[in-house]
């Protein structure tokens, strides 16, 4: 270039270039880093000053949180590890094992009931009756179980819809329906809360385990051995359920609440851990739902209507609950069965007017 | 096909939060939603970083695998997007992300969430590109138009990487290959303690007299 | 195709049917009329009308305890529908944008929800009660389970769609209410509107003979 400048020295381009070369290639030298740390030391030996920090930020226990200008639980932390962990356990084990044992327990009952067809009573119907439950006992039971069963329904809704729902209605329909469980669930959550709180209250003194509960528990409720096992008010499965559903319903509420109400400082591991217990317990209690439906209904004769009617015949209550059937008599408190049977139609009447006594004596 | 990913480089993040501004100015990001945030540990002390932080755009996304209505989906860019009309606001996703990426407008008492809003890539959603609706719900679609997303183009320092990964590392590793020997030699290490090239430094800056 | 159905001539049309069907049924009972009284008023009528419309409110102490769930149940419900009614939110916006053209201030969200819990469960209280008591059972029929069952309905659609994002959830929540309103002037729960003439009839006319009712 310098060459064809008209009226100019001609400079040396060689020399030129030669001291180019030389300059760019000392430029270059930082670039080579092996060749630049004294040559002796090599520089892995020297730790990036951000190590130990970024460790703490990485670490599973207690991770280094730092400060944002974003407001809000948890936001000062980088990475949350729990996260993955919870998905994975929700994901890959709690759902399939929902299924399983769902399914398990139902496929059990339907074995049961083919092999046994349920419990029969002995002697048949004496027709004579024992006032066993009062009204604000069954008010309560089936208040507990409408509200559980709706839980349980759009809870499982949530839980495995994804799986088993997607495929049949699609990702649009199955987001409506997910939409209407999730605002149902936590809604009437809390009235479930009521509802084992109303149970404990009315129902604690009868659950204490008592006179006859390990015999009853060695022989599996008559199971094994034949002889029908002698029991109080409760026989000892009986009462196994009354504790579970307390103390997995309380959890349930407890976690329950936890999770409809972030705004005491749960941070993500406490919800996470309030999710899995949730999960867990209700799919449990799902379980032991199915076992409890169908002893009260197909299981065992003549046991529904202690919960409909409030009564359950005398033989009945010889049969499975002798030491409460025995106390009743004693007491006088048999009802003999036609004065009940007007009283206890399941059915209405097309008349309205109960029936009024004939006037005998002249009135 | 391109993979795209942020790199935050933590050395050269300042924590000016352009890139939070610059995002939520670009979606029209509504009051108290954070889409992208900058945190910094060690605030105040020698030893100081910050990074920007918002959707990593994971390739197994926890996101996606954990939605009950399977509302996530991702573009052929490895844009993890989700559809905001099948979302039911559950917080799942939330509980997942190890980056705290989901974001809910607080729409009710009780902890009720309203639709989940989240770092797009600026790639917005299922919606048409570029309509008025996709606008609305997700905001711009810079990927639709060939550009990147706002926050690292914003990003004061470069600190902020966004592109395919490939390049994105390519980028990095070039600067670290400059900065020399270690971290030692450049960066936050040298900025607020007496420079000195060769010596060596714990976290604190503070010298420890080896060579 | 459907949501306009139900929000265009199915809504026109249960509106009519509740209005008029009200109104008829309460001017049928007005012109019913009552023989004029010639004995001499003991008290007076109006003051003892009023005065049992509002004594009745609560129950006889004769009832005692037996009454006491029936009662609380009852209130849950009732007070818990009013609320939700007339100072839910969604709702008083609703009743501005289509009935009233002017709104209030509503609840606030957190309200409208326990609101709704209390009065889920007094309603599920009621309606157990009155299938679980034989009395009850005996005496109820079609007309009382089908009030109860559609009540429930139609609250349980309202909180299915509280989150406001589903039109589907929505428009069912708008079609169980129309069927409500439909349902409402030929059933039991025109007691509404007759409660308080009806204790104001017996108030009055006993009342006048020197009788509390």
């Amino acid at each position: 270039m310098n060459n064809n400048k008209p009226g100019r020295t001609r400079r040396p381009v060689a020399l030129y270039s030669a001291l180019m070369a030389l300059f760019s290639l000392m430029l270059a030298l930082p670039m080579a880093p092996q060749a630049w740390a004294g040559g002796s030391e090599p520089a892995a030996k020297v730790v990036n000053p951000g190590t130990e920090l970024w460790r703490e930020v990485r670490q599973r226990e207690a991770p280094r949180a730092g400060v944002t200008q974003v407001a809000g639980m948890d936001s000062g932390v980088l990475i949350n590890i729990r996260g993955e962990q919870w998905r994975q356990f929700r994901m890959e084990q709690l759902i399939p094992a929902a299924g399983v044992l769902i399914g398990g327990v139902l496929g059990l009952i339907v074995f049961f009931h083919l092999l046994k067809r349920g419990v029969r009573l002995e002697h048949g119907r004496s027709g004579n009756y024992l006032l066993r439950f009062k009204e604000i006992d069954r008010i309560l039971h089936w208040y507990v179980a409408t509200v559980f069963i709706f839980l349980a329904l759009t809870g499982l809704i949530l839980l495995t819809g994804r799986v088993v729902l997607i495929p049949v209605f699609g990702h649009e329909v199955f987001s409506v329906i997910a939409s209407a469980s999730k605002e149902g669930h936590n809604l009437f959550g809390p009235l479930f809360l009521l509802g084992v709180i109303g149970l404990l209250i009315r129902f604690v003194s009868k659950n204490f385990p008592g006179k006859g509960d390990l015999g009853w528990l060695l022989t599996a409720g008559g199971f094994l051995g034949g002889k029908h096992p002698s029991a109080g008010f409760f026989n000892a499965g009986e009462k196994i359920w009354f504790w579970l559903v307390i103390f997995i319903g309380l959890t349930i509420s407890a976690t329950g609440l936890i999770l409809e109400f972030p705004f005491f400082g749960q941070d993500r591991p406490m919800m996470e851990l309030s999710l899995v217990l949730h999960g867990v317990g209700a799919v449990l209690l799902v379980a032991g739902l199915f076992g409890h439906i169908y002893v009260g209904t197909a299981g065992m004769e003549a046991s529904l209507e202690s919960m409909t009617s409030g009564y359950v015949d005398v033989n009945w209550a010889r049969q499975h609950h002798d030491q409460w059937a025995e106390v009743c008599e004693a007491e006088g408190a048999v009802i003999a069965g036609e004065d009940l049977a007007k009283k206890q139609r399941l059915r209405g009447t097309k008349n309205r007017v109960p029936d009024r006594p004939v006037a005998e004596e002249g009135r | 096909m391109a993979r795209m990913k942020f790199l935050c480089d933590a050395e050269r993040c300042i924590e000016c939060n352009a890139c939070v501004t610059a995002c939520k100015n670009e979606n029209d990001v509504p009051w108290g939603v954070n889409r992208r945030r900058v945190v910094t540990i060690n605030d105040g002390s020698p030893g100081e970083r910050s990074m920007s932080v918002a959707c990593m755009h994971c390739s197994d996304a926890p996101c996606e695998a954990v939605c009950p209505v399977d509302c996530f989906y991702t573009t052929d860019d490895g844009v993890v997007l989700h559809d905001k009309d099948t979302c039911i606001g559950c917080g799942y996703c939330f509980y997942a992300c190890p980056f705290g990426a989901p974001q809910f407008p607080t729409a009710g008492a009780f902890g009720s969430r309203g639709k989940m809003d989240k770092c797009t890539f600026c790639a917005g959603g299922p919606e048409a590109d570029n309509s008025a609706e996709e606008h609305r719900k997700y905001g711009s679609n810079r990927l639709a138009e060939g550009k990147l997303p706002l926050c690292a183009e914003m990003c004061a320092t470069r600190a902020l990487l966004a592109g395919d990964g490939d390049t994105v590392s390519d980028i990095f590793r070039e600067r670290v290959t400059w900065r020399g020997s270690s971290g030692l030699t450049w960066g936050w290490g040298v900025a607020y303690s007496k420079p000195g090239l060769r010596r060596g430094r714990d976290v604190e800056g503070r010298a420890t007299g080896k060579d | 195709m459907i949501t306009a159905f139900i929000e265009g001539p199915l809504w026109y049309f249960a509106l009519v049917v509740f209005l008029i069907g009200v109104a008829w049924r309460l001017f049928a009972i007005a012109r019913i009329g009552s023989k004029p009284d010639l004995s001499v008023p003991r008290r007076s009528a109006a003051v003892s009308g009023f005065m049992t419309s509002l004594r009745r409110f609560l129950p006889r102490r004769e009832m005692g305890s037996r009454i006491r769930l029936h009662v609380l149940a009852g209130y849950m419900f009732h007070l818990g529908l009013f609320a939700l009614l007339l100072f839910a939110a969604p709702h008083v916006l609703f009743l501005q944008e289509h009935l009233l053209g002017f709104g209030w201030t509503p609840m606030p969200y957190w309200a409208f929800i326990v609101t709704s819990q209390i009065a889920f469960a007094g309603l599920l209280l009621l309606w157990l009660h009155r299938v679980l008591n034989p009395v009850t059972r005996l005496i109820s029929d079609a007309d009382d389970h089908v009030a109860a069952v559609l009540t429930f309905v139609v609250m349980l659609t309202g909180c299915l769609a509280l989150m406001e994002a589903f039109t589907g959830l929505r428009v069912l929540h708008r079609f169980t209410v129309e069927l409500l309103m439909i349902y409402f002037p030929f059933s039991r729960l025109m007691h509404a509107f007759t409660f308080i003439p009806s204790r104001a009839y017996t108030g009055a006319l006993f009342g006048r003979r020197g009788v509390d009712a």
